[in-house]
This record gives structure tokens, C-alpha cells and sequence, in this order.
């Protein structure tokens, strides 16, 4: 039967791509001279299972250059080799071309043979110049099996051990697995005693040389984890039969004693143990054991019950137990995620939000009952509504993934663009657990970009301008997440020079937005920076002059319903802040009504709303009205004339404003009364309807009625338009 | 195109007689040749001595050629013996279980058997 494979490569690119992404964040963590054993894991791991996989997938190419790189790794890991600034740069440019590689056989294009080449034969030259000087050999000699039983006990309880029996497949080589390595990995976790079985083994002739007969049975002893050994055998899953049998916990003595027997490591079957004796309910009975601390139950006194399952134990062994070496395992354990495509959880999210439409429908039915029954009614909607909210989050929650997603691309980018740019800068990431809508992650990492990229190209100063300004040579870009209120916060700031006022005033005096008398206070002249092609750079250098500028960094946040703020202090450095809200499927507004309609406007855009007194308002030439707020002088915006419906009230003063910003502007929207604050659910007016300048969805009311959403920039936008026309 | 090769490794070669110099590359990837190479010496009828010295990488196909090479000469009643010492092979050998089929020697009595 041929399986056709092609069915695969999706999920194989998308995870590549991810462990690729997890490649780079160790490499960059990698420290010069002395690595941490297991981010080098971490690292070969990544490799080998995309030699793994490209080769299955009949990638060749792909398969001969990731086997390059693993080799040279594998150098790594096993001591033979140095981490020297050299490699590191090297494995760098490897995962760019893996990349690349990936992403062209993923769209069916040519690779670019000529640059995998030539990086390939670098990486052959590093190993073979490792191979030319006589390395000490130091492949890291694991005890012969048997060492004495390690001081990691529990009190008077030795390691737990473990029963292994591997039979991989025959394929399990083609599938760029080796045994050696998964038994030298084995060692390194604990006590292990090895028993081949040679049994399979063909005839000289027969024998293809390419297939694996061999099958082992491994005692491995030691406090190990359960998912650190899944973790060895994780790539050969599928290549191999695996069962993993916790035999208990012996005391010290008996330990010492198991130990201490030499394995005869006689050839054939003999050499694997008969059929164990189920390990049945005394697994449980041991790990409580060992968290009671009271001596253990000798396992074959209790075999009747059926074998639960043995990860059922594995968190017990795992609370008491401690890393064999004093680097931390870091027992990155599958978390247990499932892979579900975006549409299916559109599909739920939207099915909630009508739930939720039809709740609030019921509820304001039920509001209105009289009788015996109605109070009944009302405690079972109420009921009703707090399980639609939750699982309007649970669902949301779905959708949300850590920000870490998007920051993870920085450390890469800020070390090769302060490398070209001989500055020295530290990259601080915080709050990179801070979770949001996968939608808006999407589209926020662009702006992030730029706004980073800004940070070390305008505003990180050289080291020596640095130094002479009494500052660490070594300047500081920090992004930061949280949440705040119902929103997400992402900060950019640097501690570099701030933002140029005088210039920033110069450069625009001369273009013509500022006239040459108008004084500006400084946050004035900070917005100058958004205005589109609005750019100070005395010469574009390859950063800036990309034809992206802070306008289109406004405008994209915009477009997710966020807003940009902008502190910056001459000399101390400057920050961006966009808040964001956590998604994309619903929002925190403010129903207002203007005549029979009701609009909703998002909070995030309001300031305040007031009732305006007479006195307050002025008219200007034509009949353009502004009212004073705070010192200034802000536009009145009359929702019902803009969307021409009949208003209750013409009159100001009887009326409401509700002073709203958008796009570094402030006006006073006009409406007859404030509704109430709610969170609605936001249907798309494009997909079902066309682009309405101004509004940015719609959303269904309890009573079933439709309400717009406001766009306040949209609607700033076009009413200035009108103006100047 | 594939990876440049490697000319500086020397290629597994048959020393006339029964002597067989395993190449540094004893891996997957080489697995066939070397199978190959010590076809040539699976019936020869005095002591076949396999020499090491140059093994710088072997994995568990590599290992698993010269097992099957073994074995079955001991079977026919025919020995195997080693010259020269490379870490790669031993450490592998101990970790795969297979000391007991290699029958590697110890670094004692290593000294005497590779003597000339």
C-alpha cells in the first residue's frame, strides 16, 4: 500500500517553521565558550527532525544540507567542538537558508542552490577543521551502565527505574534516527543498563544495510521523568514500537545491589528478560510511597488489578523528584495540544456570538414577564447569560496566543541591525506571555517592527555619543505587554537620545504643515511624526526610507481598533504605547441614541462625555460650532446629521457630547442621550454589506435591532475632508 | 548536488590477506560500502583482524554491518580480531549493548593484541 505523503507536508512545514523559530530564540541565547547542554539539544533536536521529515518527504536537498548541519552539532553536543562566535554566526545563517529552503519547496519554487551550497561547504570546512586538529576525546564516556547509585535518593528510597523495550522499525534509519544517540541521551538522564536483541538479525548476505534488525531492552535508574524519556525517543514516534514500565522504587541497598550485577549481555533473545509481571495498581501504590515518604510495596506482592496507565504516575515521580545533574532538565513536556484549523474556531466563535445576540434577546423578553412562572424564568436566564459569557471566553481564549509569538522575532533582528550599525544594544522583552487574539498578532508585528527598528536606528545613539553623554555605552530597547483594563498594552521605549523637537519643528515649518508663527507645545510637534511621508532622516539609510513611516504604523493600529501614544524626553529616550483590543470579535462600547437609532462607539476612542453649556459654544465662520474643553477649542460633529436621521434635540445644550480622539485629534460628537455601556459583538459590515466611511461594523441588540459602531478616526476623517473641500 | 565530499577521510580499505582498515565515516550514509568491503572477508579462512584506528564517527547501521560480520563468522567457527583503539567505536559498542558480540578489548589487553 503507498500512503501518499503529500497530505503531510503542511503540518510538516508549519512545524519546521515553528522549530525553526525555536532554533533561532536558542542560538541567540546560546553563550559563547560555555553553552547550556540543553539548548544545544534543543537546537540538534530542531535540526534533526527536519532531516527527519525532508527526508521522508524526499526533500533531498533539504535533507543533505540539515544533515551537514547536524553533524556538525552533533560535534557540538558531544564536546568535540567549540562554540566559537564563528559557529554561532554560521548556525545563524543556516536557519535563515533552512528557512528559505523551506518556505520555496513549501511554494513550489526553485531553491536558491547556490547560497545553500556554499553555506553547506562552510559548515563542512568547520567540521573538518575540527576533525584535522586532534580533539581530546572526550565523547562523554557514560559509565559503563554502571556507576554507583547517584546521592539523588529520596531519604531511604532509590531512584525509581525504568523498564524500556525499543524494537524500532526497520525503516527507523532511513528516517534519520540512531539508536546510539537515543541511548546516549538515555545515559545522560539516569543509570542505564543496556540489553540488545540480536535476534532479528539476517544473514550477512541478506543483511540490507540500510534497515535496522537490532532491538534493545534498557533499564534506565535514576530520578527520571517520564516525558524526559519520550523526549529521546520523540523523533523515532512511528519508527518504533516503545512501552515504558516504571518498576518501582527499590531501597538504596537493592539499588546498589541491581546495579552492581554485571548485564550479561549475552547476543539473542535470551538476553531480553521474559514477559514482567504486570506493574499493575503498585505503581500507585509507589508513588505514593514515595510522597508519603513510607517504605515501598515490593511490586510482585499486588498483580491483580489491571495496569493503569503508567503516566498517571509520572507527575508524582516528577513532584519529588530532582534533576540527576545540576543543569535543570528542562523538561519541556508536550503541553498536549491538538492542531485546529482557524476557520473551525471562526465558525464557533461566531455560532457564540449569536447565542449571545439571541441570550440578550431572551433576557429583555423575560424582563417583561409577568406571572407565577416569570421569577423562575429570570433566575434560569440569568444562569442563561453568565454561561454564554463564559463560554464566550473560553472561546475567545482559543483564539488567543501568548505575544511571545511576535517578540520572538527581535532578538534576531536587533542583534544583526545593531551589528551593522556598530551600536551596542541590550533587548529587554517583558510580559511576553500576555495573550491575545490571533488576528491581531498577525497584524501587530509590522508596526512592531518598524517602531523597533526606529528605536535603533533614530534613537539608540553610537557608544562613544553614548559614553560622552555619561550613559552605558550598551543602549536598552524594551518591549513590554500587559494587560490593561479590557485592553492589551504594548510598549516600545528606548533609552536613546529622544525625539528632535527642534528639528522635527524645522521639518515641518518647511514643508508647510506648520505655519511659520504657530507655537507648539512639545506633544504637538510629537504628532508631526505621524503625518504621512513625514520623515527627519538627514539621509535614508537602509532602515528608514522603506516607504513605511509612522503614518501607516497609526494607521495599522487603527485598523485593529487600537490607538498609538507617543512620550519621548530629549536626551532620556522615548516610547511608543499601543493599546490594542484583545480581539478582534468584540468589543467595549458606548450606546448612545440619536433620534429612534442607537450607535455604539468604542471606549477605547472616548475621553469624556459632558452636556454642554450655551455659553460655551462658539460658532465659527459658515456654521462650523466648536465648544471649549479644557483650554482648547474642539468640533462639534452632529452624528444625525452625518448620518441624517431625525434627532430629538437640535439644540446643544440639550443634548449630549461625547468628546471622543482618533488620529491625534479630538472632537465632541453630538448625540441626543448616553444608552449604556456594553460589550457587543461585531459583524462585519464589509463582508455582509460594503465599506461605510465611518462606521466600523455593525452589531445586533438585545430587541434584535442593528446598531452601527462608530469609527471616530473614520468619522474625524471625513468630516475634515468636507471641510477643506 | 549533494554535500562536498570529503577527501581528506580515507575510503574503507581491504589491506590484502585479512586485514580491513574501517574508514573514519563508519555511519549510515557509508553503511552499504562498508558492507560491501567486508563481504570480501566473510569466508576468508584464517583470522580476519579488522583495524579501527582511523574511525572517527560510527552510528548504529555501522555497528550493526560489523555485528552481522561477526556473528557470522563465529558461527562458521572463524575468528575476528582488532587493531588500533578509536573512542567512537567503544563508547558506541557499550552503548548499544553489542560488547559482548564485538568482543572489543579492554585497554589492558589491547596493547598485546595490537602489537604486531
Amino acid at each position: 500500500m503507498t500512503v501518499d505523503l503529500t497530505q503531510f507536508h503542511d503540518a510538516f512545514f508549519e512545524e519546521s517553521f515553528e522549530a525553526l523559530d525555536s532554533m533561532e530564540a536558542a542560538l541567540l541565547k546560546l553563550d559563547i565558550g560555555a553553552p547550556e547542554p540543553e539548548l544545544i539539544n534543543t537546537i540538534f533536536r530542531v535540526a534533526h527532525s527536519i532531516k527527519g521529515g525532508s527526508a521522508t518527504f524526499g526533500f533531498s536537498d533539504i535533507a543533505s544540507f540539515t544533515h551537514s548541519l547536524e553533524t556538525l552539532l552533533d560535534e557540538l553536543r558531544s564536546g568535540g567542538m567549540q562554540v566559537a562566535p564563528v559557529i554561532s554566526e554560521l548556525l545563524l545563517k543556516s536557519v535563515d537558508v533552512m528557512r528559505d529552503m523551506l518556505r520555496s519547496t513549501q511554494a513550489k519554487q526553485p531553491l536558491d542552490m547556490q547560497r545553500m551550497a556554499g553555506l553547506q561547504f562552510d559548515l563542512e570546512c568547520a567540521i573538518a577543521q575540527k576533525n584535522s586538529t586532534p580533539a581530546p576525546a572526550v565523547i562523554a564516556a557514560p559509565a559503563p551502565a554502571i556507576t554507583a547509585p547517584t546521592g539523588h535518593t529520596l531519604g531511604t528510597l532509590a531512584a525509581a527505574r525504568w523498564e524500556i523495550t525499543f524494537r524500532p522499525y526497520r525503516e527507523l534509519f532511513a528516517r534519520g534516527n540512531d539508536p546510539l544517540r537515543m541511548m546516549r541521551e538515555l545515559a545522560e538522564l539516569g543509570d542505564l543498563t543496556v540489553h540488545v536483541d540480536t535476534s532479528a538479525l539476517p544473514s550477512f548476505a541478506e543483511l540490507n544495510a540500510q534497515e535496522c534488525y537490532l532491538a534493545w531492552k534498557l533499564d534506565l535508574s535514576g530520578n527520571v521523568p517520564e516525558d524526559a524519556i519520550k523526549q529521546v525517543f520523540e523523533w523515532a514516534e512511528g519508527d518504533c514500537d516503545l512501552e515504558l514500565r516504571l518498576k518501582g522504587v527499590a531501597p538504596a541497598d537493592t539499588a546498589t545491589a541491581m546495579a552492581a550485577a554485571t548485564p550479561t549481555a549475552s547476543a539473542g533473545a535470551g538476553a531480553l528478560a521474559g514477559p514482567t509481571p504486570v506493574v499493575s495498581t503498585s505503581d500507585a501504590a509507589i508513588a505514593d510511597a514515595i510522597l508519603s515518604g513510607k517504605p515501598p510495596i515490593a511490586e510482585e506482592t499486588r498483580h491483580e488489578a489491571p495496569t493503569p496507565a503508567v503516566a498517571a504516575i509520572a507527575p508524582a515521580l516528577t513532584a519529588v523528584k530532582e534533576p540527576k545533574s545540576d543543569a535543570p532538565i528542562s523538561a519541556v513536556g508536550d503541553s498536549g495540544s491538538i492542531r485546529v484549523s482557524v476557520e473551525k474556531i471562526d465558525e464557533l466563535m461566531n455560532t457564540v456570538g449569536e447565542l449571545v445576540i439571541t441570550q440578550a434577546m431572551l433576557s429583555q423578553l423575560g424582563a417583561a414577564l409577568e406571572g407565577p412562572n416569570a421569577e423562575k424564568l429570570r433566575a434560569g436566564l440569568a444562569q442563561l447569560e453568565r454561561n454564554t459569557r463564559e463560554l464566550q471566553e473560553s472561546v475567545m481564549r482559543v483564539r488567543m496566543l501568548p505575544i511571545s509569538f511576535v517578540f520572538s522575532r527581535f532578538p534576531r533582528m536587533v542583534r544583526d541591525l545593531a551589528q551593522r550599525l556598530g551600536k551596542q544594544i541590550d533587548l529587554k522583552l517583558t510580559g511576553e506571555q500576555t495573550e491575545l487574539d490571533k488576528t491581531v498578532l498577525e497584524k501587530i508585528g509590522d508596526p512592531l517592527v518598524h517602531l523597533v527598528r526606529n528605536s535603533i536606528d533614530h534613537g539608540i545613539e553610537l557608544p562613544e555619543t553614548r559614553a560622552a553623554a555619561g550613559k552605558p555605552a550598551a543602549g536598552t530597547v524594551h518591549l513590554d505587554a500587559c494587560h490593561r483594563g479590557g485592553n492589551i498594552a504594548v510598549e516600545v521605549s528606548d533609552d536613546g537620545n529622544g525625539l528632535d523637537v527642534d528639528r522635527i519643528l524645522a521639518k515641518a515649518r518647511s514643508r508647510g504643515h506648520v505655519g511659520p508663527n504657530d507655537v507648539l507645545t512639545d506633544e504637538q510637534i510629537h504628532e508631526l511624526i505621524f503625518l504621512p511621508g513625514f520623515s527627519t532622516a538627514d539621509k535614508a539609510t537602509d532602515l528608514s526610507g522603506r516607504g513605511v513611516g509612522m503614518d501607516v504604523v497609526r494607521r495599522n493600529v487603527q485598523e485593529l481598533g487600537g490607538k498609538i501614544e507617543l512620550r519621548s524626553e530629549r536626551g532620556r529616550g522615548s516610547s511608543f504605547i499601543i493599546t490594542l483590543p484583545l480581539t478582534l470579535a468584540i468589543v467595549d462600547g458606548q450606546s448612545v441614541a440619536v433620534g429612534n437609532e442607537t450607535y455604539i462607539i468604542p471606549l477605547i476612542s472616548i475621553v469624556e462625555s459632558m452636556r454642554l453649556k450655551e455659553t460655551s459654544i462658539s460658532r465659527l465662520s459658515g456654521h462650523d460650532e466648536v465648544f471649549s474643553f479644557r483650554g482648547d477649542y474642539l468640533p462639534i460633529i452632529r452624528l444625525h446629521e452625518l448620518f441624517g436621521v431625525e434627532p430629538r434635540t437640535r439644540a446643544l445644550h440639550e443634548g449630549l457630547v461625547v468628546i471622543a480622539e482618533g488620529d491625534g485629534r479630538r472632537v465632541g460628537l453630538f448625540v441626543d442621550d448616553l444608552l449604556g455601556q456594553q460589550q457587543v459583538v461585531i459583524k462585519s459590515l464589509e463582508v455582509n454589506y460594503g465599506r461605510v466611511e465611518g462606521v466600523s461594523g455593525a452589531t445586533i441588540l438585545g430587541d434584535g435591532s442593528v446598531a452601527l459602531i462608530l469609527d471616530v478616526t473614520g468619522i474625524i476623517h471625513a468630516v475634515s475632508m468636507r471641510a477643506a473641500a | 548536488m549533494g554535500a562536498p565530499h570529503r577527501t581528506h577521510l580515507p575510503p574503507n580499505v581491504s589491506r590484502g590477506g585479512g586485514a580491513f582498515a574501517l574508514a573514519a565515516e563508519c555511519t549510515v550514509a557509508a553503511a552499504e560500502s562498508l558492507k560491501t568491503g567486508l563481504a570480501k572477508l566473510l569466508n576468508h579462512s584464517s583470522i580476519v583482524t579488522l583495524d579501527i584506528s582511523a574511525v572517527q564517527r560510527i552510528d548504529t547501521a555501522g555497528l550493526q554491518v560489523i555485528a552481522t560480520f561477526i556473528r557470522e563468522r563465529e558461527s562458521h567457527g572463524r575468528k575476528v580480531q582488532w587493531r588500533g583503539a578509536a573512542p567512537a567505536v567503544s563508547t558506541a559498542t557499550e552503548l548499544l549493548g553489542l560488547s559482548a558480540v564485538l568482543k572489543l578489548p579492554t585497554p589492558a589487553t589491547q596493547a598485546v593484541e595490537t602489537t604486531p
